[in-house]
């Protein structure tokens, strides 16, 4: 693990999107940053698991949430309110995740996204009083300065997430090589051998959809951080698609796949909105056109040109994608 | 048709080869059955016999190789079509409509030919005509054998591929199956994948022995089918 | 509460009842036979519902607007089957279900860029009420439960007394057997596919007039669609239709008590429900 070899790919990577800031707005890269550590978590679901979850808004605004309320109304300090938020997220996607995980996946997907619908009619009617309904909670001059990096300044934010991200990173990366990533994939093609094998499906499904979420909840809270604000808007139903079209569009199963796709979403989202202006068309075209080709997303893409550029391995090919065809 | 040109044969494989994802199951298989004749496929679990009527019925897709059915070629068809030109496949699980009614399930049967003359399939079999209104759902093992074998002979297929159909029958469903398939060759060339090795003997004008993926034997000889050397082969 | 407020209630449950069945036994026979989820359904309710309303504004008859809606569904579901369903019928379930979300979004972008993102009135094609045990209840709403009514009886004996019916059942269980009798799967597919377009476009025109029309409705009426397949179980007709009833009733008499019962209440039943049967009351084994 401490291998330049196995960090070699995080690196380059990070390293890209840390010289990618100096050409590009940081708003942009700071979007790019929070944005793929939302998608990860849906990525390591389908790709590895085999869930697809169309309800991880419902996680993103637990997470937001959580961290907004202690900002406004406990404290300001906002490392203090990012801790906050993840623990709500992992509590909540544990005793969310009791009951989905023993689901059959089509109906998990269904259960998650009405999780999401629920989650926002939540946050915007039922607790309106404390969440202030659709107009949002403001806290930007809540957070306060805070030492070594103040995260209300946007460069300084940037630097926090890229730290944040090299670590989320190098844990999946991790994980993937442990028994337990092995156990997750395999969960996926063939449980029963797994059963005979002594270990439970259930439990290992129930702490890969708890880290799962538990990090797109933490991109929550630094959504609410970045933009010292939160509104139910973040989990409507429009917005269940983002981290799947990102994952498909990245790759499914690729550790670095989410960062592609971002890029590639955002940039084209925000290119495209000057044309089309309509993005749900934009969003349903490029879903039903990247799955109809099927090349394993713009990873796989890329990946097989730098293969043939470097030759060898540049990643580790991810198993069979979700999207493969039966056998 | 010409002087010395050849029949061609109701089924003929050449150089068949299929493989199940990343691994070969057949292996450059060479078979052909006649008008009127039965032919049976022995082999042990695992052998390929199952996925060989599957390739030919077109419920799976070959990697290489020919079928052939009177001169039509059979690769690529989807397996609907196969069973329209004439060669119906009837699957080793059991499985009728369980929902639907024995007549019903007949109905299914005559619809692609449009042929609803079900004599021949109720003279093999008169006990469906009993079973006509029950839901298939509760026969019984050889009942449900039965009812498989007669829908699939509506509609005179010049071929039928049948995949064990004793198994796990009582001896006198077995040797009632033994005069059908004996007066099916009558209309229709029928092959068989038996494990049952006595049965096989009895009434086989062929036999093929398939061992790992591949056609170890072509026994053409009455005198050669005896079941232990059918065993020996495998 | 009053017997009256409750006796509507009622009626408003029903008829809710009546437009999610008739979008889930689409998406209910859809996955019972082609193994997909078949998310674009909601695409045709949407369209439905839109060219009711432009058909109707139009020539000034609802009943015009209607036909029109179903029309279109018919032949858009037929598209989209032809185009994309068929190549990705042999796909895993999740498969289908990503790319018909991808439909449906990108459905939903066509409708805004074409109708814009203002809701639509639709009027109602007749004001009448009719005095029940007491209440006043809208005419149209009664209309709109007997519809569906209707097509279940519809449906019922188109699966039990025609041929293609019947196919269609026995292909429910087992689509190779159905194959290997030389039935053509394709055919059975499209006409399954587009049965449940016409039907969800059908539910998008009834359910307009009693609703404003707006590009996301689709996606409004989309969660309880889930809760009622789930509940009723993917793959059973009689299902779809108990869970149909009990769902709307839920919604209806529920947001007379407290409004966000509404959607807490059959989410919380959905749970319930998926905790002792997780596949729902009737839902279908996945075994192939």
């Amino acid at each position: 693990m401490a291998s330049w070899r196995w960090w070699r790919g995080i690196l380059i990577t990070f390293g890209l999107l840390v010289a990618m800031r100096f050409f590009l707005p940081l708003p942009f890269m700071n979007e790019v940053l929070v944005f793929s550590i939302y998608t990860i978590g849906c990525n390591f679901l389908l790709g590895r698991v085999g869930f697809i979850s169309f309800g991880q808004p419902a996680y993103l605004a637990i997470g937001a949430y959580g961290t907004a309320f202690y900002l406004f109304y406990f404290g300001t300090n906002p490392y203090l309110g990012i801790l906050v938020g993840l623990a709500c997220g992992v509590v909540f996607s544990f005793i969310v995740g009791l009951l989905f995980v023993r689901l059959r996946s089509d109906y998990f997907a269904l259960v998650n996204l009405a999780l999401a619908v629920i989650v926002f009619y939540m946050f915007q009617k039922v607790l309106a009083e404390i969440t202030k309904g659709d107009n949002g909670l403001w806290f930007l001059t809540n957070i306060a300065s805070t030492p070594i990096l103040n995260l209300s300044r946007p460069s300084e934010f940037f630097m926090f997430v890229m730290i944040l991200g090299v670590l989320i990173w190098a844990m999946y990366k991790y994980l993937d090589d442990t028994v337990f990533g092995a156990c997750c994939l395999a969960t996926k093609l063939n449980e029963t051998k797994l059963e005979f094998l002594g270990y439970s499906n259930f439990k290992i499904r129930l702490t890969a959809f708890v880290i799962a979420n538990s990090t797109t909840a933490l991109a929550g809270c630094l959504y609410a951080i970045y933009l010292g604000f939160v509104s139910p808007e973040m989990t409507s139903p429009a917005r269940t698609a983002d981290p799947v079209v990102v994952t498909i569009l990245g790759g499914v199963g690729s550790l670095l796949g989410p960062i592609v796709g971002t890029i590639a979403y955002t940039g084209l989202r925000d290119v495209a909105s000057k044309f089309i202006g309509n993005w749900e068309l934009f969003v349903g075209i490029i879903l039903v056109f990247i799955m109809m080709s099927n090349s394993g997303g713009l990873y796989g893409s890329l990946e097989k040109l730098l293969q043939r550029l470097f030759g060898g391995s540049h990643e580790p090919s991810p198993g069979k994608s979700a999207t493969a065809v039966k056998q | 048709m010409p002087e010395g040109s050849p029949t061609p044969r109701r089924l003929s494989v050449e150089g068949l080869n299929v493989s199940r994802g990343e691994a070969r199951v057949l292996f450059d298989i060479h078979m052909h059955l006649g008008a009127n004749e039965i032919v049976c496929c022995v082999g042990r679990n695992g052998a390929g016999k199952s996925t060989l009527m599957k390739s030919i019925a077109g419920f799976l897709a070959a990697q290489s190789g020919r079928v052939q059915s009177d001169g039509v070629d059979l690769n690529g068809l989807p397996p609907y079509e196969v069973a329209r030109l004439g060669v119906k496949y009837v699957p080793q699980d059991k499985k009728v409509f369980s929902d639907l009614t024995v007549r019903e399930n007949l109905e299914l049967g005559s619809y692609a030919t449009q042929d609803y003359d079900w004599d021949p399939a109720l003279t093999f079999f008169p006990k469906l005509k009993i079973l006509m209104d029950r839901k298939a759902g509760f026969l019984s093992g050889g009942e449900r054998q039965m009812l498989m074998i007669g829908r699939a002979i509506l509609g005179s297929p010049k071929v039928l591929l049948i995949d064990e159909p004793t198994e796990g029958l009582a001896p006198s469903i077995v040797s009632h199956l033994k005069q059908v398939f004996t007066e099916l060759s009558k209309r229709s060339a029928v092959l068989i994948v038996e494990q049952n090795l006595p049965l096989v003997c009895a009434i086989s004008d062929r036999v093929y022995a398939l061992k790992e993926g591949r056609l170890v034997a072509e026994l053409t000889q009455r005198d050669q089918m005896k079941p232990k050397v059918c065993e020996d082969l495998l | 509460m009053s017997v009256q407020l409750l006796i509507s209630g009622v009626i408003f449950g029903l008829s809710l009842a009546s437009i999610y069945f008739l979008i889930s036994v689409g998406l209910s026979l859809c996955f019972g036979l082609m193994r997909i989820i078949s998310l674009d359904q909601l695409l045709y309710y949407s369209f439905g519902a839109f060219l009711t309303y432009s058909v109707s504004t139009l020539t000034g008859s609802f009943w015009l607007g209607l036909l029109a809606g179903v029309s279109v569904g018919v032949v858009l579901a037929l598209a989209v089957e032809r185009l994309i369903f068929r190549r990705i019928y042999e796909r895993e379930l999740t498969f289908s279900m990503i790319t018909s979300f991808g439909i449906l979004l990108g459905g939903i972008g066509a409708i805004k860029g074409f109708w814009g993102v203002v809701p639509k009135p639709v009027p109602v094609p007749f004001d009448n009420q009719v005095s029940l045990l007491g209440t006043d209840i809208p005419l149209y709403r009664l209309l709109v439960v007997v519809l569906a009514a209707l097509v279940y009886g519809g449906i019922w004996l188109f699966l039990n007394r025609t041929i293609i019916g019947k196919a269609i059942r026995a292909g429910i269980e087992d689509m190779e057997h159905v194959e290997g009798l030389g039935i053509n799967a394709a055919r059975l597919f499209t006409i399954t596919f587009v049965l449940a377009g016409s039907l969800s476009a059908l539910a998008g025109g009834l359910y307009a007039p009693l609703i404003m029309v707006d590009p996301h409705m689709g996606l409004e009426v989309l969660a309880f669609v889930f809760m009622v397949v789930i509940i009723g179980g993917l793959g059973s007709i009689k299902g779809t239709l108990y869970s149909s009833l009990l769902v709307g009733q839920v919604v209806s008499i529920g947001s007379l008590v407290y409004a966000p019962l509404a959607i807490m209440a059959p989410f919380a039943m959905m749970l319930l429900i998926l905790l002792v049967r997780p596949t729902g009351l009737f839902g279908a084994a996945l075994a192939k």
